[in-house]
């Protein structure tokens, strides 16, 4: 008899079962909802499977991918009601027969699971989330020296992918277009805190103002869903407090 | 409506959850501020009236809406204990066993205060 | 979009910390508030003793605390819920007066009480 290798320890539950894939549909006028019914091998992301109904019943289907690994941020969806990257998502890890897949939430659809996000990026370049230098010299670049404790105060906070998860589930986001969201604000602090950065004031002008650090309420959503657990919500409340030190001595500065 | 979605908790963390009760027991204890400040004008008009007013809410029939309004005030006022601990970036990092605690002192100080209030408005 | 983003405002912080800062103070004040009245004494509610403790001053300066940060955290707890509306976006001016307005109303109108007895 033929010996496979790797047969003898596996385990039936391992094999594989079928999965009905639940997705929420927009074509441009109407949203609707289809069903599709993939067979999940163990190991098999939520991404593999989408890759498999656009590629075996309906080529319409549209997402954004690119990497797999886990690293672009593009894949971010609604998976179970919980935004995940599909392409970090196992598909028999979610132990449920039915999957419901929606695109993310506080973004406008454009189609199927595919959003907008260029107000999310336009927040986050509003920020200025780059080393401000007062001594930017181009022709005769110099060494920024940083002590490795500096370095892990915000290394942390450089680990964002952009992928939206966070401002999909904020409330102030829900309800407010123009609020910058945890993503951009925790761009923010982690140059403020940056001890090669001197940008400090430019950057507080976006992060104390209205669409600012005061319209959040710590919901904390943001540092449960972040794929990468980099702790916005963290970040935000160490941001108001600097904020709110920074606006009052320039009052008292003025007076 | 938008606003809703700010009590949408499918999905959600008991963080989330936590906002959203915030948000209504806050918006709850507004109103009874503003119930509570104009009753007191009934102190104005002397004494015959002001009690009238008190026979008619302190009964046991209004117990249950004490009861709950105790419920509401101590959740907002624990919950807020926590946020603003947070708020002022301290115990950040232990933030789910505050989140618990928070929870188990809420479930105490509501049933300490509601038998207190039931023995003083019923009188065992 | 960066020019449409802001608007500076010294108050906010202040209205920031001073919500924490009331916040903590009420929960102290609330709950001796609660005892007095329904868990001391069975006629805490009665008239006169009503009388006695409003004319009692060391009553008056706690009532008077109580009145104002209780009046300043609900009503800029409730402008902070309307400026996280579009709506509140729109008419961030005309809200912050209101809410301005309301506070002094309410204080004005529980000191009036106050001086009364």
């Amino acid at each position: 008899m033929l010996k496979v290798v790797g047969m003898e320890n596996k385990d039936k539950s391992n094999m594989g079962r079928d999965v009905i894939f639940r997705i929420k549909r927009f074509d441009g006028e109407k949203s609707y909802w289809s069903d599709f019914v993939v067979p999940a091998q163990k190991g098999m992301t939520v991404l593999e499977g989408l890759y498999y109904i656009k590629g075996t019943y309906d080529g319409s289907l549209s997402f954004r991918a690119s990497c797999r690994m886990g690293i672009c941020g593009s894949c971010a969806m609604k998976i179970n009601d919980k935004p995940r990257l599909a392409c970090e998502t196992q598909i028999l890890q979610l132990n449920s027969s039915k999957i419901k897949i929606e695109p993310l939430d506080n973004f406008r659809v454009l189609k199927d699971l595919i959003t907008d996000f260029e107000g999310f990026f336009a927040k986050h370049e509003a920020v200025k989330p780059y080393l401000i230098r007062k001594d930017d010299n181009y022709a005769e670049p110099v060494e920024l020296i940083q002590k490795p404790e500096e370095l892990h105060a915000y290394y942390d906070f450089t680990l964002c992918i952009k992928c939206g998860a966070c401002f999909s589930v904020c409330p102030a986001a829900a309800t407010r277009d123009d609020y910058l969201g945890p993503a951009a604000m925790a761009a923010a602090y982690r140059f403020n805190i940056d001890t090669r950065d001197e940008g400090r004031d430019e950057r507080m002008f976006m992060v104390c103002s209205d669409v600012g650090v005061w319209r959040c309420h710590f919901a904390a959503e943001c540092s449960e869903v972040c794929p990468k657990n980099i702790e916005p919500a963290k970040a935000i409340q160490k941001l108001r407090f600097q904020a709110a030190v920074h606006m009052i001595k320039k009052a008292l500065k003025r007076w | 409506m938008d606003l809703l979605k700010w009590f949408e908790v499918r999905g959600k963390s008991l963080f989330y959850i936590s906002y959203s009760l915030h948000r209504i027991t806050g918006l709850i204890l507004v109103l009874y501020l503003v119930m509570h400040l104009s009753y007191l004008t009934s102190l104005r008009f002397g004494e015959e009236i002001y009690e009238s007013f008190i026979a008619t809410t302190v009964t046991p029939t209004f117990l249950i809406f004490d009861i709950l309004l105790v419920l509401v005030g101590v959740y907002h006022g624990v919950n807020g204990l926590r946020l603003i601990l947070h708020e002022f970036g301290l115990a950040y990092d232990v933030r789910r066993p505050i989140l618990y605690l928070s929870y188990f002192l809420v479930l105490v100080l509501w049933l300490y205060a509601s038998y207190k209030l039931y023995v003083f408005i019923v009188g065992v | 979009m960066a020019e449409e983003l802001h608007t500076r405002k010294v108050l906010e912080p202040l209205g920031w910390i001073f919500q924490l800062l009331t916040g903590l103070l009420l929960a102290i004040l609330i709950t001796f508030h609660f005892f007095e009245t329904h868990l001391i004494a069975h006629d805490a509610l009665a008239f006169e003793n009503v009388i006695t403790r409003l004319t009692d001053p060391a009553h008056k300066v706690m009532y008077g605390l109580l009145l104002a940060s209780v009046s300043f955290h609900a009503f800029n707890g409730l402008r902070a819920i309307l400026l996280d509306t579009e709506f509140g976006a729109r008419n961030t001016k005309a809200i912050n007066i209101l809410i301005v307005l309301v506070i002094l109303g309410a204080f004005i109108y529980g000191l009036g009480l106050l001086f009364t007895f």
